[in-house]
């Protein structure tokens, strides 16, 4: 059993409060990741669920054990929460060997021998290391001290694996790869997950649900699907893809764009000044008819895509996104028209 | 063609450096090891043999040893839990710990030398008086004038090298490092000894090699607590020998002294391969508070551990000479009504006092001003330039730096009191000369340290845009590392203005310094003059140190 329950946990530093009632249930082999742009409280989150930080209030429980409990003083501390973890350097021991550092938790349970070294073996090959035992960790590239870092967490079968923005050292291709072959790990191993990343790709690809914190608030859990097409929030919408947001006022059961007529379906029931907001690949383009009408402005073209950007009125510049499409379709001051799909509203602050 | 007036103003700078520095260090010291092997026109080592065959000399050879040995192992032993206990756990007032052993470092030795003779003496000393009384014992139970009371105070004066090095080196490593031990299940006793340990092991044995040398090349210390003792090191002997003053006697000096440069620059050299060594690399991911082992229970004992030793170490010995310096007369008892600044009227009214002050602090600001300038010059050419060579400069800094200051006296004297050209033997500028070699290094590195921050492009803009190298110099790069340079001024100006072992051998008639007044007080047994000075010097030096981490907002200190 490895669900972890953090219950109205706050962390503060001094009068900064870096974590503010944070709630949320891990399932049982589920992978969650918590993202969101720098200091926004993640990582602190994380540090607090492996121990290295004290709760300031709240209950965090792993499997059946609560690991710390603010109210009556409960604090396990972190090598005797039985959990693997990965940090963003690596953190792999330059004074041991590939086999001794992933030995390193076997030994420290007084695994014998033996056991040991199949074990230790057994993951190493799962990591693609198999060879490399021998080897010092300078003598290994980012990726497979990264993996190194990996195997070490796995070896001992703990209950919780937290990994801290493991992958933001590495090159964008080894990124990629490595990815694919964690959540695989993942996967075939069952293991309990927690994941934090700035990198909302990573986040989107590999997890079951997303915490996007803020802040140090949390703003959305969700399904990446659900984070997506449903962001909670503007800060949501914002910080998932790219979004257009434009003023609009609601009368009514409409949301009309403001200054025109063109109006959307208010259906959040919001009321007085709202934003409008729309994603780049939900606009369609014509020269012919849309329900707003601008002027094309700018074109970047990117091989599989093209980016415009196209006036509408003198203080908006929206931002389309066409797959697939000829760059010459448009020119540029060439008068075209816009219609608008999937369109968010959201209370403007 | 425009650009050849630049690299010619560059190279003639940079040669008159070289030269420089070459006549003033290399140059006495290839003088000293050829006087010390060359006897009657040939190359022996008949020299060596009569010096270590008379047994004051040998013995001279194995107390300095043992007794670096000693201070190494203790320094050790006591920095490296203070390290770790002030970088990565939850101790209650790090940081004032932190700022109070890195400080000791400022405290010119000998007063300290002082400082403990006067608590620790078997007849009189403050500390054996207070014990006799609470334990009611009929002698002093500690004599000071031994091998483990020299090997105490030079403990207690040395040790801030290790600490400084070890707990540098803490900083630097990464903390998740320890991290990943303490998920993989070790406790934070286990993590200290699998992980921390063994990773530090470079610089413990560097901070270690750095007490040995220090406490081997110091003489404040072995002069005011050993000599009284009869205990003899390499440097009491040196100086022995120089006084004697003829040529025999300074012939004995340079096999000795040559002997331990040869101990001190070959650790230090085997010091710096071993820190150089690239195993121990790893990079450093985004900074994240290290987490901080928590002491629970030994909270209390551990920073009653630590503040008895910052007490000890630097409060009380500064307390000893501060409140010697008030009382009115050293043969009544320690009375209110035997306080006062009574012993300080005939001290601030001396002209010879005044007069050794100030000409201390007027050598301090003459050898600091030429040392930075210097140092300028040698940081930009190896940190700033791809000159076959450049680093040459540095190289011969560090030489100089690296040399214990007897043996630096003892060669700029034969050097330059006449033999080859130059004399200026017994004036105030061999004094400085002698400043300006043990001591540049220090402001060299400060200065590189900035200048290697400087982006070459904004130089090269300038360069750009019409000035010449000097005016780009004067106009752009001097301006940006300015704080460093001031830092530099002060890290040569400081331990001028109270150096003893070298203006000791090299003062003249006119220029004698406060550090040898001070010292011959001493000797003198004239210990309340003797405090009254050495609290004026840590004024000073206090204030220095103040204004220093002003200028660097605490990032140089000395």
């Amino acid at each position: 059993m490895s669900q972890v329950s953090i219950e109205h946990v706050y962390k503060r530093f001094g009068k900064v409060t870096a974590v503010g009632d944070f709630n949320l249930q891990v399932a049982d082999g589920e992978f969650v990741s918590l993202l969101g742009p720098s200091g926004c409280g993640k990582t602190t989150t994380l540090r607090m669920v492996a121990g290295f930080e004290r709760t300031t209030e709240g209950k965090i429980t792993i499997g059946e054990k609560v690991v710390n409990n603010h109210e009556d003083g409960t604090f396990v501390p972190p090598e005797k929460r039985d959990i693997g973890m990965v940090f963003q350097s690596y953190a792999v021991w330059p004074h041991m060997t590939v086999f001794q550092n992933v030995e390193y938790p076997l030994k420290i349970q007084k695994v014998d021998k033996a056991e040991r070294d199949k074990k230790v073996q057994n993951i190493l090959d799962m990591v693609h290391l198999g060879e490399y035992g021998e080897r010092y960790p300078n003598q290994l590239s980012g990726g497979q001290q990264q993996r190194v870092a990996l195997a070490r967490a796995l070896v001992a079968n703990p209950s919780l694996l937290l990994l801290d923005e493991p992958l933001s050292n590495l090159d964008a291709k080894l990124r990629e790869s490595m990815r694919f072959e964690i959540s695989a790990l993942q996967k075939r191993l069952g293991i309990t997950v927690i994941y934090v990343t700035h990198d909302q790709s990573e986040a989107m690809t590999m997890s079951d649900r997303i915490v996007v914190m803020s802040a140090g608030v949390v703003q959305q859990i969700g399904k990446p699907y659900d984070i997506y097409t449903k962001p909670a929030n503007k800060m949501v919408a914002d910080f998932i893809g790219l979004v257009n947001f434009l003023p609009g006022v609601v009368k009514g059961d409409r949301a009309f764009l403001e200054g025109t007529e063109v109006s959307f379906a208010n259906d959040k029931n919001l009321t007085g000044n709202v934003t409008i907001a729309v994603r780049p690949e939900n606009i369609k383009l014509s020269k012919t008819g849309g329900i707003v009408q601008g002027t094309m402005k700018h074109r970047f073209y990117l091989g599989d895509s093209v980016d415009y950007r196209v006036q509408v009125g003198d203080k908006h510049v929206i931002r389309v996104i066409i797959k697939g499409i000829q760059y010459g379709t448009f020119a540029d001051g060439e008068p075209v028209y816009l219609d608008f799909d999937k369109v968010m509203l959201f209370n403007r602050e | 063609m425009k650009h050849l007036p630049r690299i010619d103003s560059k190279f003639i700078v940079i040669a008159l450096s070289v030269l420089v520095l070459l006549y003033f260090i290399v140059f006495p010291m290839l003088i000293l090891i050829y006087d010390s092997f060359v006897v009657d026109g040939a190359i022996n080592f008949s020299n060596y043999k009569a010096v270590y065959s008379q047994n004051v000399n040998w013995k001279a050879l194995v107390n300095t040893v043992e007794l670096s040995l000693l201070v190494m192992i203790a320094s050790v032993i006591i920095t490296f839990p203070m390290a770790w206990l002030i970088g990565r756990t939850d101790l209650p007032w790090k940081r004032t710990f932190r700022t109070i052993l890195v400080g000791s470092y400022m405290i010119p030795p000998y007063v300290g030398a002082i400082a403990w003779v006067q608590m620790l003496n078997p007849s009189v000393g403050y500390l054996n008086e207070l014990f006799k009384f609470i334990f009611h014992l009929s002698a002093a139970p500690f004599n000071i004038y031994s091998i483990g009371g020299l090997a105490w105070v030079l403990t207690l004066f040395y040790s801030p090298f290790a600490f400084i090095t070890i707990s540098r080196a803490m900083e630097k490593m990464d903390p998740t490092l320890e991290e990943a031990a303490r998920v993989a299940g070790a406790s934070p006793l286990r993590t200290l000894w699998d992980v921390t340990l063994p990773l530090m092991a470079p610089s413990i044995v560097a901070g270690g090699l750095l007490v040995f040398i220090a406490a081997g090349s110091a003489f404040g210390i072995p002069a005011i607590v050993g000599m009284p003792g009869n205990i003899e090191v390499m440097t009491t002997r040196i100086v022995t020998f120089v006084y004697m003053g003829d040529d025999k006697g300074i012939r004995d000096a340079t096999a000795l002294a040559v002997s331990l440069m040869i101990i001190a620059n070959g650790l230090l050299f085997f010091m710096s391969w071993l820190l150089s060594r690239k195993d121990y690399t790893t990079i450093s991911g985004k900074s994240t508070r290290p987490n901080m082992v928590e002491l629970g229970k030994f909270k209390h004992l551990a920073f009653a551990i630590v503040a008895g030793y910052a007490f000890v170490a630097v409060i009380l010995p500064i307390g000893s000479v501060v409140m010697t310096s008030f009382i009115k007369s050293m043969s009544k008892g320690l009375e209110l009504t035997n306080f006062g600044i009574d012993p300080w009227i005939p001290v601030i009214t001396s002209a010879q006092y005044m007069e050794s002050i100030g000409r201390s602090l007027v050598y301090g600001v003459i050898a600091a001003c030429i040392g930075t300038v210097l140092s300028v010059f040698v940081a930009y050419l190896s940190v700033k330039t791809n000159i076959t060579g450049r680093s040459l400069p540095d190289l011969l800094v560090v030489l100089g730096g690296s040399t214990p200051s007897i043996v630096i006296a003892l060669a700029l004297i034969i050097t330059f009191s006449g033999n080859y050209g130059l004399n200026i033997y017994s004036t105030m500028w061999i004094l400085i000369v002698g400043y300006l070699v043990k001591y540049m290094t220090m402001s060299v590195r400060t200065v590189a340290a900035s200048l290697s921050q400087v982006h070459i492009s904004l130089e090269e803009a300038a360069l750009n845009s019409g000035a010449s190298w000097l005016r780009t110099c004067k106009d752009i790069i001097i301006p940006l590392v300015m704080p460093s340079i001031v830092a530099g001024w002060f890290l040569i100006f400081m331990p001028s203005f109270y150096e003893l072992t070298m203006s000791n051998l090299l003062y003249g008639a006119d220029t004698k310094t406060i550090g040898v007044l001070l010292y011959e007080l001493q000797t003198y047994a004239d210990t309340q003059n003797a405090s009254v000075l050495s609290v004026i010097i840590l004024v000073i030096v206090l204030a220095g140190n103040l204004i220093l981490n002003k200028i660097t907002k605490g990032a140089v200190s000395i």
